[in-house]
């Protein structure tokens, strides 16, 4: 089946500039306090504009100081705690502080490490002697495991890892030291902007409908089959041979629906810029089984807007 | 061709309809493209350009990394399609590397490259649509496209063309006008004045330059106030989305904060 | 291509081998992510399209496709085919694969190219209202198209912008002039195109050239432009086959089959067909793919057929408007 729609008359972000006049005239810049609060009070501000001094502040990121002042070097919110001025910016790169959990790709092996894709300024390191290797979690690293480190990870493997540390470079280390952590399998990826994961309690979630899901911070969001709390780390059913198994379980056809919903539900999320919690996926993934709708139906704009309007609507 | 039309009547209008200091019509468009980290495609008037921005993120080549800072990486594309004969130039030729490098010396003064040592930045320029003005079009679009995928600036870079008429100094020229008139572009960063590029391939008399030259850097701020517009639109909308839903769920989102 | 764990590729591969076949993001197996066409994007082209398959409204992701043709005069002695020619190009920008390097996307463009030009400038698909002056002047179609963004299925995109740009294309009026060798002085008049040709009037006791009619509308449509094919890519993971892949399941798929089909009153069309990747097919599997692939292709080219007639509705009305409002 194949179906042909038109594009938007005006795009979302598209600004036009019809009815602004064009004539040259220098006109001052107006006071930037009034027209720049959001709905919920936020400040926004652009790069170039100018904060506050720098004599009273200190600069942090997305700022600079020039002249005693301190000046905005993104488009983003404003925030200030203490004495700290900071612009987050909106859509950016993921930028890891340590111990944010994070989902990456394996783009290189290297002698002794692994080359991370993690959505960052530069791929993240994972060290051979940061990761738990099989049989035994406090075992030494023998020669042996470097010259086998593809039967651990390969390129194009998945994995869940958190920021260990930072490289004077600024590139991040990744350790997967934990049984928490370590290669994925059983589903499959979405990646979104970074800046629509907050940081939660516990960033492994459960959803009801039999799908497990990491929010890694990068915007990388692995969807995957509910594992039993019996054969989770640490429990008796616990598999820790299966750990760098590349052989998915077998997954029954209701959860691969689920999976394949859930994703979707991200994917329009994302798309009407909605951060991410566990409760409003939940909710979303309630209403979508509600309009029993077929789930591909989420990728046709008025569902998508419809499931939107309706988590605004639930507060 | 250009010859046989006037470029300014006795009633001071060109061939366009627009006054000498009248800058064509901009609209600019950030909605997301791709897989882009940024982007931006900005009209003046019948040109129109498309900049995609990806990174800072791994170099693709190590021969391409510099130890303390982001390497930038423009390249640039001209659609064989968008002037009014058809024109295949490839990715070698030279016109358009020069005009790659000319994009990127005006932004690696402006670009905080020093905060991504060992990564790269690349800058992707897709020309859809030619009628004049065309590295003006490029480098607005690229400033855009920065500012959309949040990296640092130390101001938003804006550039106009400007020529002059026999005496009569003009603004932001079309096609036709460029080809018969002594031209020039500036990029300017507003807040402070500086221009981060000043180029012309034509002769022009010095004391005329001084004219053109200041009479462009004013233009160049108002063109940044469309731009900012542009820019306060886009992150509003994004932040009010983000804000909508999450003042729902309540404080239990904002964990961090403790 | 996008890389993807030994564990995506199997969970893409297992789903859509199960009973009943799952996809990653829930289409049926026949089916097309959303397709956005508009025609009439470039205006200094003879033809043009843009054509989006699974883009969001709110912008980003997809694949997404530029077309546009543009015609140029050409002499039939100096390189020119008497009856005009069809080139086709494909370009890559850098954004639709960043992580390629300039060389991997130099032989990528390159290939698309290949596949596109083969199929579409083949002498069945000729338009006959190419040619200009008989033995003299022809008209040289180009047609370029330019990969914005690579989601996956590019080549079907490719495919369907090209018939929409091509089914936009119009071609000026010309009518033809004779000059008797006695007068064949240069003084031809202002819509003379060419009048450095070398000819040797000497020799030739009158030549020929052309001029344009002045006409409302910029000219007529390329003759037989029912006749441009459309493309199925089918996605095959032995035994099943399925269509529009994304680009993850592209990277899971280790073999495509392009076939490209016109369709005429006459009957069905293979006018190109290509294995994309790396493997082995047997006679049966692709007799089999061709027969079902005339079916979807049928389904993608009355699809087509029906928006391409609505964008000329709304570009009438639009040129209607236009004109009223003056």
């Amino acid at each position: 089946m194949i179906t042909f729609t038109s594009f938007p008359s005006t795009p979302a972000g598209e600004y036009d500039a019809v009815g602004h006049h064009h004539e040259t005239d220098n006109e001052m810049e107006v006071d930037l306090d009034d027209d720049d609060l959001s709905s919920d009070g936020l400040r926004l501000t652009l790069p170039g504009d100018y904060l506050t001094s720098s004599q009273a502040f200190m600069r942090g990121h997305g700022t600079y100081v020039h002249e005693d002042q301190v000046v905005a070097s993104v488009a983003g919110t404003v925030e200030r705690v203490n004495k700290l001025i900071t612009v987050r910016a909106i859509r950016t790169r993921y930028n890891p502080e340590v111990g944010d959990l994070v989902v990456g790709r394996i783009t290189e092996v290297q002698p002794r490490r692994w080359k991370v894709d993690a959505n960052s300024r530069q791929d993240a390191v994972l060290m051979l002697s940061s990761v738990n290797l099989p049989g035994g979690v406090q075992r030494r690293k023998l020669e042996s495991d470097e010259l086998q480190m593809r039967n651990f990870f390969e390129e194009g493997d998945l994995l869940v890892a958190e920021v260990q540390a930072f490289f004077s470079d600024g590139a991040m280390s990744l350790h997967t030291r934990s049984l928490k952590y370590g290669k994925l399998r059983n589903g499959q990826l979405v990646i979104i902007p970074p800046i629509l994961v907050r940081r939660l309690k516990s960033h492994f979630i459960t959803l009801p409908c039999g799908v497990d899901l990491i929010l890694g911070l990068n915007g990388y969001i692995w969807v995957s089959r509910h594992i039993k709390a019996s054969d989770q780390a640490g429990e008796e059913g616990f598999d820790a041979e299966a750990v760098y198994s590349n052989q998915n379980d077998d997954i029954d056809e209701p959860t691969r629906g689920a999976i394949a919903r859930v994703a979707n539900i991200i994917h329009v999320l994302a798309a009407h810029f909605v951060p991410l919690t566990d409760t409003i996926l939940l909710e979303a993934y309630e209403w979508s089984v509600e309009q029993e709708e077929a789930h591909k139906g989420l990728f046709q704009e008025d569902i998508a807007e419809a499931l939107v309007a309706s988590l605004h609507s639930r507060s | 061709m250009g010859s046989r039309v006037e470029i300014l009547n006795e009633g001071g209008f060109r061939s366009d309809g627009r006054r000498q200091y009248e800058l064509r019509e901009v609209t600019i468009d950030l909605s997301q493209q791709g897989q882009a980290d940024g982007a931006a495609v900005i009209t003046h008037g019948l040109t129109r350009v498309m900049v995609s921005v990806f990174g800072p993120r791994e170099a693709k080549s190590r021969s391409q990394t510099i130890h303390d800072r982001a390497n930038i990486n423009v390249e640039v594309a001209i659609s064989p399609f968008s002037a009014g004969e058809r024109r295949k130039r490839s990715r070698g030729d030279k016109r358009i590397l020069e005009m790659a490098a000319t994009i990127k010396s005006t932004f690696e003064p402006v670009v905080q490259t020093t905060l991504y040592p060992r990564s790269q930045i690349d800058i992707f320029v897709q020309v859809l649509q030619q009628d004049g003005g065309l590295l003006q079009a490029c480098i607005n679009a690229t400033t855009l496209a920065l500012v959309n995928a949040g990296i640092p600036l130390l101001d938003f870079v804006c550039a106009v063309s400007g020529g002059v008429s026999s005496t009569s100094p003009m603004l932001d020229l079309t096609l036709l006008e460029e080809n018969d008139l002594p031209n020039l572009t500036v990029a300017v960063m507003p807040k402070t004045g500086k221009s981060t590029l000043v180029t012309m391939e034509t002769r022009l008399h010095v004391d005329r330059f001084e004219e053109i030259f200041k009479l462009v850097c004013s233009a160049s701020q108002a063109l940044h106030q469309e731009m900012k517009d542009a820019v306060r639109l886009r992150t509003m909308s994004l932040v009010t989305a983000m804000g909508t839903v999450q003042s729902n769920v309540g404080g239990d989102t904002m964990m961090d904060e403790s | 291509m996008i890389s993807l764990s030994k564990a995506e590729k199997s969970y893409i591969q297992a789903g859509i081998l199960a009973q009943p076949p799952h996809r990653s993001d829930g289409r049926a197996l026949h089916d097309f992510r959303t397709v956005a066409l508009e025609t009439g994007v470039a205006p200094l082209a003879n033809g043009s399209a843009r054509l989006t398959i699974g883009r969001s409204l709110r912008g980003g992701g997809g694949t997404e496709v530029l077309a546009a043709t543009k015609l140029e005069v050409e002499d039939v002695k100096a390189g020119g085919v008497d009856g005009g020619r069809v080139v086709c190009s494909v370009t890559c920008s850098p954004a639709a694969y960043p992580h390629l390097s300039s060389g991997a996307l130099e032989d990528l463009q390159y290939d698309m190219t290949t596949i596109v030009n083969q199929t579409l400038s083949h002498p069945s698909l000729h338009p006959s209202n190419l040619g200009i002056v008989k033995g003299q002047k022809s008209w040289l179609l180009n047609l370029d198209l330019i990969v914005l963004s690579d989601a996956g299925n590019v080549y079907d995109a490719l495919f369907m912008a090209a018939r929409a740009a091509l089914w936009d294309t119009k071609v000026p009026r010309t009518r033809s002039i004779e000059y008797k060798a006695a007068a064949a002085n240069r003084s031809t008049g202002g819509m003379e195109i060419d009048d450095a040709s070398g000819l040797d009037t000497r020799q030739q006791p009158s030549i020929a050239d052309f001029e344009l009619h002045d006409f409302w509308d910029e000219g007529e449509p390329l003759e037989g432009r029912e006749a441009w094919p459309v493309s199925v890519t089918l996605n095959l993971i032995s035994p099943m086959y399925y269509l529009d892949a994304s680009a993850q399941e592209e990277a899971a798929t280790p073999l495509r089959l392009l076939l490209a089909f016109s369709f005429l009153p006459s009957g069905a069309c293979l006018q190109g067909t290509r294995v994309l990747g790396i493997g082995e097919l047997d006679a049966k599997t692709v007799k089999q793919g061709i027969e079902d692939g005339e079916k979807y292709a049928r389904e993608v080219y009355t699809a087509l057929n029906s928006k391409l007639k609505d964008e000329d509705v709304r570009r009438n009305q639009k040129a209607s408007h236009r004109f009223a409002r003056r």
